[in-house]
């Protein structure tokens, strides 16, 4: 299977870039993502609950980060394994353009590849789910990013994706900007993006699209 | 198949109540949810069965709205005679779901609440305007189909029946994947007194709308044929047993069929 | 003088539509499978199974699954290593039998290395229960670094392609050629047509209604091995398990297959869990066993066809038939398995099949693919050779602008020509090919299809038709039966040959009752147990009517001619004017007679049995070494095709087959039927599909793979049967299990071209499903409009 998108995010290069880098946005933009964690600079993990219809499966991934060009462009190699309901592996290549001063292009192109059960059974559904979950995954990214503080909006694009275990609180939120607990991102997000460059972000990006592949999932038929 | 608690109330409160753990599962036929367990593809800690409450079952008439409950199984839909006699359309696609079995232990209300990207009924619940009553509110058919597999159901809400406002009359045109049985897709048309809705199943991600084809009854009520501009294969589905353009096909043959068995 | 319709014998006897002793057990729920067998203290084995088509295995940890709750232990490949346990090879290469060389595999029971296909087995759990041990086996973490697979054979052929066996150079295994090419090539020269098509027969699997199940005992005491197993050929596992895998004497090792349901050439063979569940009881001190589920049969057993080939067809100006060529590969998966090589060399020795050609050239490459193995599946190769040769047959009439039964009509081998030999050194003892093909084309009222066709045409589908004709070879290897008399004087047929469908129980009494003259229902039956059973070959490949009815012959006549001794004394008569009919043996004119089960009786005297004969009866029959028999025939298919959805009706289906002598038209008539609906699913919805890049297997669950169902069918298949008995074997018995499935495919291929034919459709690759039907109208006109 073999994927590309292009989504233009109303916010500057340099914007999008430091905040990808924050892993708990990046968190929320994965549907059921639990937890990031980062075992070396470049060696990720990531624990994604994925539940589609009657399926509900745990996934554990992990991410190479290559070729890194920051701020422009990198490319990933990774998989994750859901146990006995299989698989998923696939590398991506994202691109960062500017368009303008004041938006960016995000562009990508990934091969996937799910295996095991999932591809036995689910073979039907796969590339909508696929699409589904990259559209959703850049849909949010973009709300967030694009300044739209109806979070809610966003977050009903995945309305049973589990919420985080805690929500985040940033260290240097605005008081007012206080998370609500309500199984939503938070809105202060945008604000607290990190200000720190290092090759995370991309990683994470493509830990995302990873994701994407990974929580492809299927329906049985009676 | 990992162990679970299996609950079978007799009262809807307590099915809403053992609903409220995260953990438990509704099961309403299970169609699609025994399979999935026997794969071990989910690990409810317990299953709710609403088989065992009354109140989630019948077919009622009442002020020109049919009423079924969420528990009603296909096949009952498929040979009661109000249904037929309201909604030949919706007996004629109950009467094609899956095979005897499935008709015999299937419910409206579970497939609903699955919403399988290739399941017939919300192809009528959206052509026939229903309104899909859960424990706590009605949702328009417009509102209850989100996404793949994905619908307006809050946690913990299940769905006790489905209203459908008599149409003026409907029908249900299906091509059925003869691997599977599911739709490679299905069109249902319900001509209300609004206009006429055409909805086509199994051909997305997720039900929809087809509005070209819609406009073009409203112009032409007995429209023969839809051209190929009016309904592509940009966004349907494609996987290894139909190409996107072999489902836009069927979905236009299948909406003039329909149109066509409207008289 | 030929006849349509059966040759009837004695009540019960041969020709009778004797119904199936067996079918009241199996609709009564009272047959006994290998899942019904329960033993104590049996404890239950779940298989993991490969999730990448290709990779090399960096870790297994099993730590998890070891410490679930009734896990009693976790093997991996290491362990079976440890343990000198052995890998599965083929039944035989072509070198076995003077072929060229081949690259021969060993296939581990569990993979400790590196896995080649998806569904390789890695571990297995042994646990109190089956459901323990499925829990504990989706615990165990696999980790496989991946390398490139390679999942058709022409992409296996290619430069670069990733290599199956490093040191097999292009995954080739074997290369087998037949004919004259020289002569071919003369004939392509100087034919006055020439037509060529490129053909994918599809990867199918076998899906018996019963998935392959084992159950493995071993008793300390004796070092003696039990296995019970789903198999159509227990003789063949045993000496595979003993030799091979275990490395232990084969009478060491009992195999029992009980009821089987089906097997259609899939369970010729021995599979990893046979021999994981003898090596886990062995371990275990208890009995194990196995129940595979329908996802792990898709994924595990061995598939059927999968072969890809150019066929040509050179012809004069009239028609006829100059050279024939096809150039194929044939898929072999990961391994080379079990009688793999016999489709593999059927599809090119019966290419020829019922036409007289001068010339042929034939030429298949054995190609390795990161897939599960391909064995025998029903029809073995002679499905392939047909659809080659009667597409061709159909392109060349159009081609030429005759009609298509014209060019048949001038083609085919007459009877007259019989014994026939082909252009690759098959004979043909009898057949009269278009007798059949014109009976067929009668009971088909093929004259009255232009008044359907106007009818079809008037709703805006699309009607064709197609006739073909086939030929099948029948009967390999040798066999044998046994006769076993009790001093009641009720004998026990002990069958080498392994029913499970063909209706053994009943075919092979209404010979015994027709030849020895005792009572149908006390004729007992036993087989599928080499403790019971001598030896035997099992029943694949349409063989066990003439083997298994010629050995049976051999034991029966044996039997009389040892009565007749018997009776000689018991009659006091000299042995010379003893008759043996209908069951008595008489002297003279019949006034003194003796039945033959008082002859039995006295075999079993206490005292006075006479000298140099033996205490009790048992007669042993062999049959081998004769020809092949070739049962053919002719189909009719008549389709209607919407081409607006591009779905297919069957209208009609008519088939004529001669099958030589008929010994219950009842059982010949459901193998015939049965048959056409298992070509009808290669042809309509069958497919193994895999990822062409990952090499994953899509196709798991009945969701994805297409079997035929009531629905695909025709209402009816009018199927009557033709009686020309074959002259190479004592009965005159043709096989009678593979006819159905060998020439469904082009006649249901070959009559919806007919019918796509004014749309500018030529060819739709198999399976026809209503999508790439309608893909491929739609694209013809887009050709057209271009």
């Amino acid at each position: 299977m073999k994927m590309t998108g292009e989504y233009r995010i109303a916010a500057p290069r340099n914007r999008v870039w430091d905040a990808i880098n924050d892993p708990e946005i990046l968190q929320h933009c994965i549907p059921g993502c639990e937890a990031i964690t980062r075992n070396t600079p470049t060696n990720w993990t990531a624990r994604v609950t994925a539940k589609v219809g009657p399926v509900k499966a745990r996934f554990q991934g992990n991410i190479r980060l290559e070729d890194l060009d920051p701020p422009s462009s990198c490319r990933i190699v990774g998989e994750g394994s859901g146990g006995a309901a299989g698989f998923a592996r696939g590398e991506a290549t994202v691109q960062l353009d500017a368009d303008g001063t004041d938006a960016t292009v995000l562009r990508y192109t990934a091969q996937a590849q799910v295996g095991g059960k999932l591809a036995q059974i689910g073979s039907r559904l796969i590339d909508s789910f696929a699409q589904r979950y990259a559209d959703d995954f850049f849909a949010q990214l973009a709300a967030i990013l694009g300044g739209e503080r109806d979070l809610a909006v966003a977050a009903a694009v995945q309305p049973e994706a589990p919420a985080p275990s805690a929500p985040h609180v940033p260290a240097d939120a605005e008081p007012g900007a206080a998370v609500t607990r309500d199984d939503r991102p938070d809105a202060s997000f945008p604000a607290s993006a990190a200000k720190r460059f290092d090759s995370q972000s991309f990683t994470i990006v493509v830990l995302s699209l990873l994701l994407v592949f990974m929580t492809v999932m299927y329906a049985l038929k009676p | 198949m990992t162990p679970f608690v299996y609950h079978r109330p007799t009262q809807l409160a307590d099915a809403l109540a053992l609903l409220r753990d995260e953990q438990a599962r509704p099961i309403a036929g299970g169609m699609t949810l025994i399979p999935t367990l026997k794969q071990g593809l989910a690990q409810p800690a317990a299953l709710v069965d609403l088989a065992g409450i009354d109140v989630l079952y019948g077919i009622r008439l009442a002020d020109g709205v049919i009423e079924i409950g969420a528990m009603t199984r296909h096949y009952d839909v498929a040979t009661s005679p109000l249904v037929i006699a309201h909604l030949p359309g919706l007996a004629d696609l109950a009467g094609q779901i899956g095979d005897l079995q499935v008709r015999n232990r299937g419910t409206i209300g579970g497939s609903v609440a699955n919403n399988d990207p290739a399941a017939d009924y919300p192809a009528a619940v959206l052509a026939l305007c229903a309104e899909v009553v859960t424990d706590r509110r009605s949702i328009s058919a417009d509102a209850f189909f989100t996404g793949m597999f994905e619908t307006a159901l809050e946690p913990g809400e299940i769905v006790t029946a489905v209203r459908f406002p008599a149409p003026r009359r409907c029908a249900y045109a299906k091509f059925a994947n003869p691997v599977s049985g599911y739709a490679l897709a299905g069109v249902f048309v319900g001509v209300h007194a609004e206009g006429t809705r055409v909805a086509v199943t199994g051909a997305g991600p997720c039900v929809f709308r087809a509005s070209a084809i819609e406009a073009v009854l409203a112009r032409d009520p007995a429209a023969a044929s839809f051209d190929a501009a009016l309904l592509g294969p940009d966004g349907l589905a494609s996987d290894l047993h139909a190409s996107a353009a072999y489902r836009a096909q069927l979905a236009r043959v299948l909406a003039a069929r329909a149109v066509a068995r409207l008289t | 003088m030929l006849r349509f319709g059966v040759n009837v014998g004695a009540k019960f006897g041969i020709g009778q539509a004797v119904r199936r002793a067996e079918d009241r057990r199996f609709v009564a729920g009272s047959g006994r499978y290998v899942g019904d067998i329960v033993l104590p203290g049996m404890a239950h084995a779940v298989v993991v199974y490969s999730q990448h088509a290709h990779g090399m295995i960096r870790s297994i940890d099993t730590s998890r699954a070891s410490a679930m709750p009734g896990v009693i232990a976790v093997l991996t490949g290491a362990d079976a290593v440890a343990d000198g346990i052995g890998g599965l090879p083929p039944y035989f290469m072509p070198a076995d039998s003077g072929g060229p060389p081949g690259y021969r595999t060993i296939r581990p029971i569990l993979v400790a290395d590196r896995v080649r296909c998806i569904g390789d087995r890695i571990a297995v759990v042994i646990a109190e229960s089956e459901r323990q041990a499925r829990d504990a086996a989706a615990a165990i973490d696999v980790d496989i670094a991946p390398l490139p697979a390679v999942v058709s054979p022409d992409a296996a052929a290619a430069p670069g392609a990733p290599l199956v066996w490093d040191d097999c150079p292009g995954n080739a295994c074997f290369t087998l050629a037949f004919g004259d090419v020289a002569a071919t090539e003369a004939a392509f020269a100087r034919a006055a047509h020439v037509v060529a098509l490129t053909i994918h027969n599809n990867r199918i699997s076998a899906n018996s209604i019963e998935p392959r199940c084992a159950v493995g005992c071993f008793d300390p005491a004796t070092a003696g091995f039990v296995l019970h197993t789903s198999s159509q050929n227990p003789h063949g596992v045993r000496k595979v398990l003993a030799q091979s895998v275990l490395h232990v004497p084969e009478n060491d090792i009992r195999v029992i297959s009980p009821d089987v349901g089906g097997g259609f050439g899939m369970k010729a063979d021995a599979y990893p869990e046979d021999a994981i569940v003898l090596w886990a009881a062995r371990r275990l001190g208890r009995p194990v066993k196995w129940v595979g589920t329908r996802s792990e049969a898709l994924m595990g057993d061995n598939h059927g066809r999968d072969q890809t080939a150019d066929a040509a067809l050179a012809l004069d100006e009239h028609g006829r038939a100059l050279g024939l060529r096809l150039t194929a590969r044939h898929a072999l998966g990961a391994y080379v398995a079990s009688a793999t090589v016999a489709p593999i060399t059927f599809a090119m020795r019966m290419l020829p099949g019922v036409y007289d050609i001068p010339a042929v050239a034939v030429r298949t490459t054995a190609t390795f693919t990161n897939c599960s193995p391909t064995g025998p599946y029903r029809g073995a190769g002679r499905p392939e050779a047909c659809f080659a040769l009667e597409r061709l047959m159909d392109m060349a009439a159009r081609a030429i602008g005759i009609d298509r039964v014209d060019i048949r009509r001038r083609n085919l081998i007459s009877a007259d020509q019989m014994p026939y030999t082909t252009a690759v050194g098959v004979t043909y003892d009898s057949g009269d090919f278009g007798a059949m093909m014109d009976r067929c084309l009668s009971l088909a009222d093929w004259s009255g299809f232009p008044e359907r066709q106007r009818q079809t045409e008037a709703k805006g589908w699309l009607r064709g038709r197609a006739v073909t004709s086939y030929l099948e070879s029948a009967g390999v290897f040798n066999d044998r039966m046994e006769l076993r008399f009790d001093p009641e004087g009720n004998v026990t047929i002990l069958a080498g040959t392994h029913s499970h469908g063909q209706g053994h129980a009943t075919v092979f009494p209404q010979l015994i009752h027709e030849w020895l003259g005792l009572p149908y229902d006390k004729i007992k039956y036993i087989q599928g147990d080499t403790d019971k059973v001598a030896f035997g070959r099992g029943t694949y490949a349409a063989r066990s009517s003439m083997l298994a009815g010629t050995a049976l012959h051999a034991a029966a006549q044996d039997a009389i001619a040892k009565g007749r001794t018997m009776a000689a004394q018991l009659l006091d008569a000299d042995i010379d004017d003893i008759m043996f009919a209908d069951g008595q043996y008489s002297v003279g004119q019949g006034n003194r007679t003796i039945g033959f089960a008082d002859v039995v009786k006295a075999f079993y005297r206490p005292i006075g049995v006479p000298g140099g004969l033996s205490l009790g009866l048992t007669t042993i029959g062999t049959a081998g070494g004769q020809s092949p028999n070739f049962p053919n025939g002719a189909h009719v298919c008549e389709v209607e095709v919407d081409p607006a959805t591009g779905a297919i009706h069957i209208d009609r289906y008519v088939v004529v087959d001669d099958v030589g002598r008929i010994l219950n038209p009842m059982i010949c008539e459901g193998q015939i039927v049965g048959g056409i609906a298992q070509g009808l699913g290669q042809a309509l919805l069958e497919a193994i599909v895999y990822d062409p890049d990952s090499g994953q297997l899509l196709s798991g669950s009945f969701s994805d793979y297409g079997m035929p169902r009531p629905d695909t069918m025709p209402l009816h298949i009018e199927s009557e049967l033709a009686e020309i008995p074959c002259k190479t074997n004592v009965l005159g018995v043709k096989g009678v299990g593979e006819s159905g499935t060998i020439a469904a495919p082009p006649t249901l291929v070959n009559a919806v071209l007919d019918a796509l034919w004014p749309l500018g459709v030529t060819d739709i690759a198999m399976p026809l499903t209503p999508a790439r039907v309608w893909t491929a109208i739609d694209q013809a006109s887009k050709r057209g409009a271009a």
